[in-house]
């Protein structure tokens, strides 16, 4: 009974660990602090985990929370509601195509891999506000915040997967 | 990153809502918020109010390196940048001195043209306790908000000039909108020429100006101040100074940096109507005229046109003595003789 009670929670903790690590990145990419003294956007550290783990668990990153995550970094950001959750429904319409490609992925490779599905988002979101204001708006802003985004990607990948690899883990069906 | 070592679920969760599906919600939204809906505008500024004691605790000790960090790119220009200063600065010593005389030369003709005064501005001075620089939206957040009488659409201005304007307000805090953000259009005036312009934020350093007249050559270096069209903005406010040419387009170097503003003061600015100064019994026509103010109505209606008749035939004698100490005929006269005065 107690093991039971046990497996229930760790699988609790394990479901809600990637949702709880990309509303972390939101809250600190949004955190109206800036100290490079507004030189470079925040990067998007909330699409970290989402790409991350809607590689390699699906059942955990689901649409419905690419969806959530989008409208609370409107929410934090200021934006439009609904630019970053289209967007970030578009990356996760494209790590969904080509998962079995972006999983096979490694080191340059997998970098690559965020930067393709990081741009898409970047691009999606620069669209949308282009025709919300009717006005295209500068790209080098975005731009540097999908350079930040790829660059910090390349610790933040070690510590999603160490946070995977410790909490997370494959689907059990997998081992 | 050995992502291949990963083991991957796929399709496992039958819990998941179509993707198109919730695309279609957020594009839903964003035609939502288009229409200026005010609950996602709420829950904003309803995060900031809670999150603002937080924001002042943290802004503390990252204000210094946040400064430092802004201001790396400038070390290696620091010894021009003190000459450009030092330049500057006695040149400022001689405009001041003109802008005094002038200033007193103008509170003089406003005396002697009984002009109406500008209405008065009241402010709120806030500390910067967030600043957001969004790919697509350049933000700070104040320390006051509605408990504090701040509205929506009031005009932030630190020492030097404008900054923004107030576009988020909650009870405690509140969201400005800065003058380089994408969403930022303000009218204009040019000085000298008095040219009005709409002022464009693109988020870029400095905002593009819309002239309303494409024929106009504007010298870089003319002042541009806001324009109080519309009634949003006082008028008169401190903006920045033309810079660029008719074939790049013209923009506005702004005279004030959100970046190293920590106290502003938002402008509680309510258009009154113009009022003339109220008019007394000496400024009726009649008066000026040098006829006596007619008499109040009679209460028989057949002594009333006698009295009122007979009342100008009385008139003229009184008349030499009511002009000099009529001010009414003295506001067209007064500034030819005291323009004889200077």
């Amino acid at each position: 009974m107690e093991r039971a009670a046990n497996i229930m929670a760790g699988r609790f903790i394990s479901s809600i660990v990637p949702v709880a690590c990309a509303i972390v990145g939101v809250v600190i990419a949004n955190f109206p602090i800036s100290i490079l003294g507004g030189l470079v956007p925040p990067a998007l550290l909330v699409f970290m985990p989402l790409y991350f783990w809607a590689m390699v668990r699906p059942d955990l990153m689901t649409p419905f929370w690419a969806f959530v995550l989008g409208i609370l970094q409107d929410l934090l950001s200021g934006g439009p509601a609904g630019v970053w959750a289209a967007s970030f429904l578009a990356a996760y319409f494209l790590i969904d195509r080509q998962r079995d490609m972006l999983a096979g992925l490694s080191g340059v490779g997998a970098v690559a891999g965020f930067a393709v599905a990081s741009l898409t988002a970047c691009l999606t979101a620069y669209v949308i506000v282009a025709i919300y204001y009717w006005h295209l708006p500068p790209a080098a802003p975005m731009l540097l915040q999908l350079a930040m985004t790829v660059l910090l990607y390349i610790p933040g990948a070690i510590l999603l997967g160490l946070v995977h690899r410790r909490l997370v883990g494959p689907y059990r069906s997998d081992f | 990153m050995a992502n291949g070592t990963w083991k991957i679920a796929r399709n496992r969760s039958g819990a998941q809502l179509p993707i198109a599906l919730l695309a279609a919600l957020a594009i839903a939204l964003i035609l939502i918020g288009k229409a200026q809906n005010p609950i996602f505008d709420r829950a904003r500024t309803t995060v900031t109010d809670w999150a603002s004691p937080v924001l002042r605790i943290a802004r503390a000790p990252l204000d210094g390196l946040d400064r430092w960090m802004g201001s790396i790119g400038e070390i290696f220009s620091v010894y021009q940048e003190n000459l450009r200063l030092k330049d500057e600065n006695a040149r400022l010593r001689q405009w001041r001195n003109a802008a005094v005389a002038l200033e007193d030369r103008v509170k003089r003709y406003q005396l002697l043209l009984r002009a109406v005064p500008d209405p008065k501005l009241s402010s709120v001075m806030a500390r910067v306790i967030g600043r957001s620089n969004q790919p697509f939206l350049q933000t700070m957040i104040l320390d006051a908000g509605k408990a504090h009488g701040v509205k929506p659409g009031q005009a932030v201005i630190d020492q030097r000039g404008m900054i923004g304007r107030i576009f988020l307000a909650g009870n405690y805090t509140s969201w400005v909108i800065l003058l380089t953000d994408l969403n930022s259009r303000i009218p204009v005036h040019i000085e000298p020429g008095n040219m009005q312009a709409i002022m464009a934020g693109d988020n870029s350093g400095a905002p593009a100006l819309d002239l309303l007249s494409q024929r106009v050559v504007l010298k870089p270096g003319a002042q541009v101040i806001s324009s109080g069209d519309g009634s949003l903005l006082p008028p008169g406010l401190a903006i920045g100074t033309v810079v660029g040419d008719p074939a790049s387009g013209y923009r506005v170097a702004l005279l004030a940096d959100p970046g190293a503003s920590d106290d502003v003061n938002i402008v509680d600015f309510k258009l009154k109507t113009e009022q003339p100064p109220a008019t007394t019994a000496n400024e009726l026509p009649a008066t000026a005229a040098g006829l006596p103010p007619a008499a109040p109505p009679q209460p028989a209606p057949v002594a009333a046109p006698f009295t009122s008749a007979a009342a100008p035939v009385k008139a003229p004698p009184a008349a030499p003595t009511s002009p000099p100490a009529n001010p009414a005929s003295g506001a067209s006269e007064p500034p030819a003789s005291d323009t004889g005065n200077e």
